[in-house]
């Protein structure tokens, strides 16, 4: 193979790599909640709020890494509006999920209006000028932050954690069945609670990246729907960490190639192909129903809440 | 008055002080004096004839949206997708519009009118088939969808439907005074909002006194049972959506052709959105959205007014509509976790 070749396929790798990374988090964050049987279509919402306070620290105290963890942190809190209102008040899960996404929508179209034209200082590149001299590692690592590599370790710990460890053995037997949970010393309402704060803080990294490192601007509604297209790929990936990885690779893989489309000069509405994300989601959504048996992988408590 | 009654309203009235609570609370956070801004949005939404038509102006796409996502709602699914089918009967009806602007407006009207329910259809059909043949979940689907039409608005507004005279503003060319919905005379109270009115009645007919209705509630209470009297409940999902659909299709082109007069963006204020909160505090029933709808539709009005005059940021409107939502979730469970403890 060519090295021109091999440079493009790096060049595609990394941006597909990048534009995924905040979907990872969230897919990642809501894959966990759903596993205790629990559905949180606030993704969107605790998503738009990480972005929008993640941005506005790193903006105000200059340190990225400050706006990453104030994202998180806001994602968390917001989550427990929904806790609160699922687990406290037995609401039903979607509209609960809806009353978070339209609380954030308003807050953060508020709070944002002094965000919009703001710079950010970014996540540092990962290349040194020890490894600028390397061919192709080299220029890969100059594009490149810690975002990605975290986004990378977190699927492979969440993974781990929830098949190889006591606490998250735990966690599929409340998504299983809580009843049966409780039989056996494991207190569900606790489970559920920390499960949804989990995907919250995951779901708020995940929009702070998106504003800070990826698109390194604020603007309103920026997250687009990405946290609802994570409930979705959550069931492409069939309520599984590892498989996070590869659907949402796809979904990157789909903004790239429209972004890149644009800048090529192709003549196709910029509108028109960015529908291709949500049309490649909703194929590979509906693809999985036809290819694969759901309800084998769905956690049993789910079901309830799809019914 | 009976305590009965009382008991039976207790989680309503709960609900709208709770929801006040939180709307004072929000006004101070916001830097407002809390009494006077609550006096103002209610003043802005039905103190004089223009603020009453402005917020008739905003209940006609709300009731038809609520009733988009009622009619499923019927059958227990949670359909989110007005917004997109509000977004795909309006470029169905444009459509038509400038495929034939010239045509009387006898002609036009019902024709642009049908268009837009159909293309609304098709658009809750697509979510409905999914359902009903792969159990793909509606919910969704039908939120994914939303993205979609909302961009090929934008497409063919900034493309092949820009108007050359417009001077690089993104719409289509104005409406001919045919494809104009009629209006009472210096309001904006629209034929949309009669056609929501209507409808929500029909429905209402429908719901409670037709034999095909007993075969949704059937289906609805247990589809299993439904389907051992040879009820098909993929049939209905299909049938409910579409009928959900063509509704919020009608307030896409209503929004377009009576309010804006042409084919642009930002056509909705997120009446999608809105509707499915006013079906969810109605319980889907139609004769509870037409009063809902009204009160949110002036919820809208009031607080787009306040953000003029007074210093109330526009997303307000968006924010009280969350607490709304958040305090008509919490409340009735919380009372009854009150009522077991004691």
């Amino acid at each position: 193979m060519s090295t021109e070749l091999i440079a493009i396929l790096a060049s595609w790798g990394i941006a597909t790599l990048r534009s995924a990374t905040p979907l990872i988090f969230a897919t990642l964050g809501e894959t966990l909640v759903q596993r205790v049987g629990i559905i949180n279509l606030g993704t969107e919402g605790e998503m738009l709020l990480g972005a929008c306070v993640g941005f506005a620290v790193g903006v105000a105290t200059g340190n990225p890494w400050l706006g990453l963890t104030a994202g998180a942190l806001a994602g968390a809190t917001l989550s427990l509006l929904h806790a609160g209102l699922v687990l406290g008040a037995g609401a039903n899960q979607i509209g609960s999920g809806l009353a978070v996404w339209m609380i954030a929508l308003g807050a953060t179209s508020y709070v944002g209006r002094t965000l919009v034209g703001q710079q950010v200082t970014p996540l540092p590149a990962l290349g040194t000028d020890w490894t600028d001299g390397i061919p192709i590692i080299g220029e890969v690592l100059s594009q490149m932050t810690l975002a990605a590599p975290l986004a990378l370790l977190a699927v492979i710990f969440a993974a781990w954690w929830l098949n190889q460890t006591r606490p998250g053995l735990h966690w599929k037997a409340v998504g299983e069945s809580a009843l049966v949970a409780a039989e056996n010393g494991i207190r569900p309402t606790r489970v559920r609670v920390t499960a949804i704060m989990v995907g919250g803080l995951l779901a708020g990294f995940g929009g702070a990246i998106l504003s800070v490192d990826y698109t390194q601007t604020w603007a309103q509604e920026m997250t687009k729907g990405r946290g609802l297209v994570a409930v979705g790929l959550v069931i492409v990936a069939r309520w599984k960490p590892a498989l996070v990885l590869p659907v949402c690779l796809l979904f990157g893989l789909t903004e790239v190639a429209t972004l890149r489309l644009q800048s090529a000069g192709f003549e196709l509405s910029p509108h028109l192909l960015g529908t291709a994300p949500y049309l490649v989601v909703l194929a590979v959504l509906v693809a999985s129903h036809i290819f694969a048996r759901r309800a084998s992988a769905m956690p049993a408590d789910l079901k309830a809440v799809f019914q | 008055m009976s305590t009965r009654l009382l008991s039976a309203s207790a989680p309503f009235i709960l609900t709208v002080l709770v929801f006040l609570a939180l709307a004072i609370a929000l006004f101070i956070g916001l830097g407002q004096p809390p009494l006077q801004t609550l006096a103002a949005l209610v003043q802005f939404a039905v103190g004089d004839s223009y603020s009453l038509s402005q917020t008739l102006a905003k209940t006609g796409p709300i009731l038809l949206c609520a009733l988009a996502a009622a009619v499923p709602g019927r059958l227990g699914l949670i359909s989110v997708g007005a917004e997109g089918q509000l977004h795909a009967g309006a470029i169905a009806g444009t459509a038509i519009v400038l495929l034939a602007p010239t045509w009387p407006a006898p002609v036009l009207l019902p024709l642009m009118l049908l268009c837009a329910a159909a293309g609304g259809a098709l658009y809750g059909y697509v979510p409905g088939l999914l359902r009903a043949r792969l159990d793909v979940n509606e919910t969704i689907v039908t939120l994914l969808m939303n993205y979609v039409s909302v961009l090929l608005v934008a497409a063919l507004v900034f493309g092949p439907w820009r108007d050359p005279a417009s001077q690089g503003w993104p719409a289509t060319m104005q409406f001919p005074p045919a494809a104009v919905l009629p209006a009472l005379p210096g309001s904006r109270i629209h034929l949309g909002l009669l056609l929501g009115v209507i409808a929500a009645l029909a429905l209402h007919v429908y719901f409670n006194h037709s034999r095909w209705a007993d075969k949704v509630r059937i289906l609805a209470g247990n589809r299993k049972v439904g389907e051992t009297f040879g009820l098909s409940f993929g049939f209905w999902v299909i049938v409910l959506m579409s009928v959900g659909g063509a509704l919020a299709g009608l307030a896409g082109i209503s929004e377009v052709s009576a309010i804006q007069g042409r084919l642009q963006q930002s056509i909705s204020l997120g009446y999608g959105l809105t509707g499915f909160l006013v079906s969810w505090l109605s319980r889907h029933q139609p004769l509870i959205i037409l009063p809902v709808s009204l009160c949110v539709g002036g919820l809208v009005a009031g607080s787009d007014a306040l953000q003029m005059f007074a210093k109330v940021p526009a997303a307000s409107a968006v924010i009280l509509q969350g607490l709304l939502f958040a305090a008509a979730l919490a409340v009735p469970g919380l009372l009854a976790r009150w009522r077991n403890a004691s």
